[in-house]
């Protein structure tokens, strides 16, 4: 047994050499805590998805090396906004959050973001809309630096005119259609389980509408638009351009396929935004960009306007340094560009505008595009809204009953708002 | 296929004879493996393609490449941190299968050689856990893993240990299952015999069972570096800086786009990534092919 | 081997014993038969024990200092615990399990127990935190900038030293150039010969006070935050670290009528702890609400329901369906597979291994992104190569087909490689004393091979239904639960009850978690109770060969 015995005392012996090492280690981290009070250095965290991350990290890391402070941009790929309520729910969230504006809604009621006090001369900077999109409750919560819409896009060396209407561009279509010069009459992506986003130009024109709004202009989820006869005829008038119609809808035009299928010279017509130009320029097609038409002797054809914004996490460990960079910093021209250059959406900063619209007249083709359209709904209830009526939205253009169907789907979006 | 023993009699006299018992013996295996092949490969033929376009997308009726550029994968070297993302996940991936296909084998071994109270509800206890939807599980880990990163930063998120110690929780899932099954069709007197012979239980474990459960150990450990590259969920919500990504969570990041992304540089680097996954299986292929047999003679 | 020592061992313990350790009359590889206890295993021993010594004490220091009491207890007890283990010659099967198990406690037994426990609440986005917190979020998120007030250039001051000493706004008002400093006890002017002003209106340097930087500022953030100081209208809240403005909260919690006030308005919301928000008369609620406890309201909703517990069982007997044909299929076709290349006169079996495991070398949901595509009715590979014209997501058997043959893709190299293994390792000396015997191959496969691959694979296929019965990606990223009924958006031909939860408990007005975790304790009692049963049966065949 003298051999167990040396065991132990070779155990303990080990032990303390071990944590010899390991208190050395730890004296780091209790340093730290001792230097946290003393302020040596603030830290400045943000999320973004992964391309607004490549293209912040330089301007971040300027504004870290002329404050001294350390700034740190970090991706979350998948569930950003999940995970940024999570993660802030828990104390480990960012100082600051970049995001679409319709989050605003789930933010606000998980206490996740605070408001942001810009100044009058700084919110008059900004484009109207862009202001409109990040106000929830008669409050701003975020800074906007882009806005984005969808647009027909045409080959020209196909469709030379712009068509007027939605009937104008069906003909168009089948003509080519007839000449085997393309096969598709237009690309709207759909897919199996639809895209409320892309079809709500037509479904505006048609008279539908999501929800109608307050008196004081906001959104109001009491009044919900899907399944009214107004929405019924809107989808009736969608049908008829469907696979049992006119096929210019078809459910086989996705998400992944419907700007390939654009680039690739097999549609004359796209609805798409400012993402798939880079795609076109690199297929060499020749194109022009125009409002997305309505249907002939129907109403006006307006897209969704989303706005791209920073957010001021309310749980952040550095909220006035968050707030500094949100209110002082995002607010400068300079930042805007940069964003436009990595990713072309229209900036939201007038100032911004102008100074790239000289040299990219897409851009102002697609802000005028997008002039009539709606501001996306930050509602939170507007969550509820986007797979049943995707859902409906294929069914109809798979030849379902409209009137059936998008009851249906109202029945549906109203059990689950509160 | 079990006539190996007249496999090397030859009938010369007729060579067609000889042709068409080539076939029942080792030609139709052929037809069976490149008709598997075939189906195998044709749907990763579409992601060479896209990766090989310079237009990068992901749809077109054409399975053949239709242009050639290497582009997209220029473009992932120099616009994204690919070098780190492929570092990590090797480290990650390798260090995590390793110590999980140990702790497995520890696990397994006594699930197969010992009779101990609630040895079977451990089992079932082991399969009933990896049944929860890991989605809810998320909530639960930003939980954990916030004060450990307060306390222990050197362990909190971001950091590769963190996320390895996370793995680790998965260990004993399937694999200690897969490895128990296995433990237990070994002849119990190989064990005994050593016992027997003075051998202690862990002498017989790392001496005797695990040499002969060289294959399995093989499989599993490939399986658990194939899971850990590709586990994308848990690391998603941990890895958040650029640099400490792995491939999974870096290259969803390509595609993850709102509404447009870059499926070209993402079919690239998937193409890559299955890189590490065919060398490890070529290192850990001999001790596959192996076997009992060779193990069961020495012992 | 008759003779034991360790007595309270219990004789069934037979095979994992600890070998006897009085010196038996055999012969020993060993010299030091007396003492099993070898060298090396007590170098291993004593270094392993070492370290976890020293991770121990590496750990303790950030508790003790943060003062987790309880913590620092667990942590000692574990690592005595762990120290007793392997010092002690007793509990044998423990010092094996062990390992495995503290990792699995930790990090999948505490999570499933947290989500469980969440299903008696009402967790969800609006009702994620504490009533504290969304009292905060409340009050916050009405801070109003007062009309017509000034918006002031802010400094960051103190009198004493710039990382402890007490914190002063120094605003200067950009119509008249007058600084003022403010703290906790209000604003006074300052003299304008004692600070100088930039031209932007920031305050550079003024008598007795040190002006902090930005890297300082921002050390002290949540002081700074939290410093308000009050003016005759509201109150000078710092807005960043270069401006600063007069604000007011317009909203304030009451604790004497446990409500909030609107002060513009004069409404009043009323917290309602049984559903975890503020009310008002007229029935409108705050958005900030805060978790309660809903007790079993989350359970009897799933049963009640008709959206719920309506197309439940159609659901789960497809869902039985896709687990068995997803296990099914792909051991059938791996293990056919692997019977096929395994032959010593194969040659280039390693090209075929290399080639047949690539599928699932490759990220998962990037091939089954590429598989929905291929099986689109108008652009896809599928009916363009075969000059169909299906619509294979359209409709609902086609779907399901669909659906299984790209798990079948995804999964048979998995069980393709698993039985190879297992081929290997079944003695060859088995089956050539069957063909000896004149058994025909398929005679020998079936009482030889078969039984001996089953006992090996069969906990494992076991496993992988457990794992596809919850196989969520193989549905969301393909056909979404599609195709769905047009009169009913909520429950789709291809459906598992995991999608099915997943859409219900996070496409409603923000996620619902409580209820998600509560349809999964459902689920997952359903497949406990399958997996049980069928794990019985391998008893018997366990007991064959043990």
């Amino acid at each position: 047994m003298r051999i167990r015995t040396a065991g132990v005392v070779a155990v303990l012996g080990l032990a303390l050499a071990a944590s010899g090492c390991g208190s050395s280690d730890s004296d780091k981290p209790a340093a730290q805590e001792s230097a946290k009070p003393a302020g040596a250095t603030g830290k400045l965290v943000i999320w973004a998805d992964d391309k607004r991350t490549a293209a912040l990290k330089p301007f971040a890391e300027q504004f870290g090396k002329d404050n001294g402070v350390t700034v740190e941009v970090q991706a979350v790929s998948k569930d950003l906004q999940t995970n940024f309520v999570t993660a802030s729910q828990q104390g480990s969230g960012p100082d600051v959050v970049v995001g679409a504006h319709d989050w605003i809604g789930n933010l606000v009621q998980n206490g996740a973001i605070d408001p942001v006090q810009l100044a009058a001369e700084q919110k008059s900077g900004f484009n109207e809309t862009a202001i409109k999109a990040v106000t929830f409750n008669g409050q701003v919560y975020g800074v906007p630096y882009a806005t984005e819409n969808v647009a027909l896009i045409r080959n020209t060396a196909l469709a030379p005119e712009a068509p007027k209407t939605i009937e104008d561009l069906v003909a168009a279509g089948k003509k080519l259609k007839a000449d085997k010069k393309a096969s598709e009459i237009l690309c709207l992506q759909s897919g199996q389980n639809g895209d409320a986003y892309h079809v709500y130009p037509l479904y505006t024109s048609g008279g539908g509408y999501l929800f109608g709004t307050t008196a004081n202009g906001d959104y109001d989820p009491k009044d919900l638009g899907v399944g009214k006869p107004e929405s019924i005829a809107a989808f009736q008038k969608i049908a008829k351009l469907g696979e049992k119609g006119e096929g210019a809808l078809k459910r086989s035009i996705t998400g992944e396929n419907s700007i390939a299928t654009f680039t690739s010279k097999k549609c004359a017509f796209l609805v798409s935004g400012p993402w798939a130009i880079a795609d076109a320029k690199k297929a060499n097609i020749s194109y022009d960009i125009s409002p997305v038409p309505g249907f002939a002797g129907g109403k006006e054809a307006q897209p969704f306007v989303g706005v791209q914004a920073f957010y001021v996490a309310a749980k952040g460990k550095n909220k006035a340094l968050a707030q500094e960079f949100v209110t002082n910093y995002v607010t400068k021209p300079e930042l805007a560009v940069a964003l436009y250059q990595a990713e072309p959406r229209p900036p939201a900063l007038t100032a911004a505008f102008d100074q790239v619209k000289g040299t990219d007249p897409d851009l102002a083709k697609f802000s005028e595009a997008g002039k009539n359209g709606q501001v996306l709904p930050a509602i939170p209830a507007m969550a509820a809204i986007w797979d049943p009526f995707g859902k409906a939205e294929a069914a109809i253009i798979g030849g379902a009953d409209p009137a059936k169907t998008i009851t249906a789907a109202g029945k549906t979006i109203a059990g689950q708002i509160k | 296929m079990t006539t190996y023993a007249d496999a090397p009699v030859a009938n010369r006299n007729a060579t067609g004879k000889a042709r068409s018992r080539w076939f029942a013996q080792v030609g139709w295996r052929h037809l069976v493996g490149v008709l598997a092949v075939a189906f195998s490969v044709f749907p990763i033929l579409f992601v060479l393609s896209a990766a090989l376009n310079p237009l990068g997308t992901l749809s077109s009726t054409e399975l053949l490449p239709t242009g050639a550029s290497v582009e997209n994968f220029t473009n992932l070297f120099s616009r994204t941190a690919f070098v780190h993302w492929f570092l990590n996940s090797l480290l990650l991936a390798g260090v995590a299968s390793f110590v999980s296909i140990f702790l497995s084998a520890l696990a397994a071994y006594a699930f197969s050689r010992m009779r101990f109270v609630g040895r079977r509800v451990g089992l079932l206890t082991l399969l009933l856990i990896q049944m929860f939807p890991q989605f809810l599980a998320i909530v639960a880990i930003f939980l954990i893993f916030t004060t450990v990163t307060d306390l222990w930063p050197a362990i909190g998120f971001n950091t590769p240990w963190g996320l390895f110690l996370l793995y680790m929780g998965g260990a004993l899932g399937a694999n200690t299952w897969l490895m128990k099954g296995f433990f237990d069709t070994l002849p119990k007197e190989l064990d005994e015999s050593a016992t027997m012979d003075g051998a202690t239980h862990a002498q017989v474990f790392f001496r005797i069972m695990l040499p002969l459960v060289a294959p399995i150990l093989a499989v599993t450990g490939l399986l658990a570096f194939i899971g850990s590259i590709n586990e994308f969920i848990i690391a998603n919500v941990f890895l958040t800086n650029t640099e400490s990504k792995t491939l999974a969570v870096g290259m969803f990041g390509l595609v993850a786009g709102e509404r447009n992304n870059n499926f070209g540089m993402f079919a690239a680097g998937t193409l890559l990534t299955a890189i590490p996954t065919v060398l490890v299986f070529q290192l850990l292929q001999r001790y596959i092919v192996s076997g009992l047999t060779a193990g069961a003679v020495k012992g | 081997m008759s003779t034991s020592l360790s007595g309270p061992e219990p004789a069934t313990q037979a095979p994992g014993r600890e070998p006897v350790r009085s010196g038996l009359p055999r012969t020993s590889r060993d010299a030091r038969n007396h003492a099993p206890i070898t060298a090396t295993g007590l170098i291993v021993k004593v270094v392993l024990l070492g370290l976890v010594a020293g991770i121990a004490i590496w750990a303790a220091f950030p508790l003790v200092e943060a003062g987790m009491w309880i913590g620092l207890a667990i942590l000692a007890v574990t690592t005595a615990g762990l120290f007793y283990l392997y010092l002690t010659r007793r509990h044998i099967p423990a010092k094996y399990l062990v390992p495995g198990t503290l990792f699995l406690i930790a990090f999948q037994v505490f999570p499933v127990l947290y989500t469980a426990s969440t299903a008696f609440t009402n967790f969800g986005d609006g009702h994620r935190g504490s009533k504290d917190d969304a009292i905060v979020a409340i009050q916050t998120s009405s801070v109003k900038q007062v009309p017509g007030s000034t918006e002031y250039a802010l400094s960051i001051a103190t009198k004493g030293d710039p990382t402890t000493g007490p914190l002063v706004f120094l605003v200067t008002d950009p119509k008249t150039g007058e600084v003022s400093a403010g703290d906790a006890g209000g604003l006074r002017k300052l003299d304008a010969a004692e600070v100088t002003v930039s031209p932007t209106g920031k305050v550079t340097a003024a008598n007795g006070y040190t002006i902090l930087n930005f890297g300082q500022a921002s050390g002290r953030s949540p002081e700074i935050t939290n410093l308000v100081v009050p003016t005759p209208g509201g109150a000078l809240r710092s807005n960043g670290l270069s401006r600063a403005y007069e604000g007011k909260a317009v909203r304030a919690y009451d604790a004497g009528c446990d409500c909030v006030k609107d002060s513009e308005t004069g409404k009043t919301w009323t917290a309602d702890e049984a559903t975890g928000s503020f009310v008002a008369a007229d029935g409108e609620r705050l958005a900030q609400g805060w978790k309660v406890n809903v007790g079993v309201q989350n359970f009897s909703r799933v049963l009640t329901d008709p959206d719920i517990s309506g197309p439940f069982f159609g659901t789960l007997v497809w869902n039985f369906a896709f687990a068995i044909g997803s296990t099914g299929l792909t051991f059938l076709l791996g293990m056919a597979i692997a019977l096929a290349l395994h032959s010593p006169r194969m040659k280039g079996t390693n090209l075929y291994r290399v080639l047949l495991i690539l599928p699932y070398a490759m990220p998962s949901f990037a091939m089954l992104l590429v598989w929905r595509d291929m099986f689109n009715s108008d652009f896809g590979l599928v009916n363009s190569l075969f000059g169909l014209h299906v619509d294979w997501f359209g409709e609902a058997w086609s779907a399901r087909s669909a659906v299984l043959l790209v798990q079948l893709w995804l999964g048979y190299p998995y069980m393709f490689l698993v039985a190879t293994g297992a081929l290997q390792a079944i003695p060859r000396e088995l089956t050539e004393a069957t063909s000896v015997d004149g058994a025909s191959p398929w005679q020998s496969f079936k009482s030889v091979t078969l039984p001996l691959l089953l006992v090996a694979l069969s906990p494992l296929l076991i496993a992988s239904f457990a794992y596809n019965f919850n196989n969520i990606n193989a549905i969301w990223l393909t056909t979404e639960g599609g195709p769905f009924a047009p009169d009913n958006p909520t429950n789709g031909a291809t459906d598992l009850l995991i999608t099915y939860t997943y859409r219900l408990a996070f496409g409603a007005q923000g996620a619902e978690f409580g209820m998600a975790a509560t349809v999964s304790i459902f689920i997952f009692a359903i497949v406990a109770t399958v997996s049980a049963i069928s794990f019985s049966r391998t008893r018997r065949q366990e007991d064959v060969y043990s």
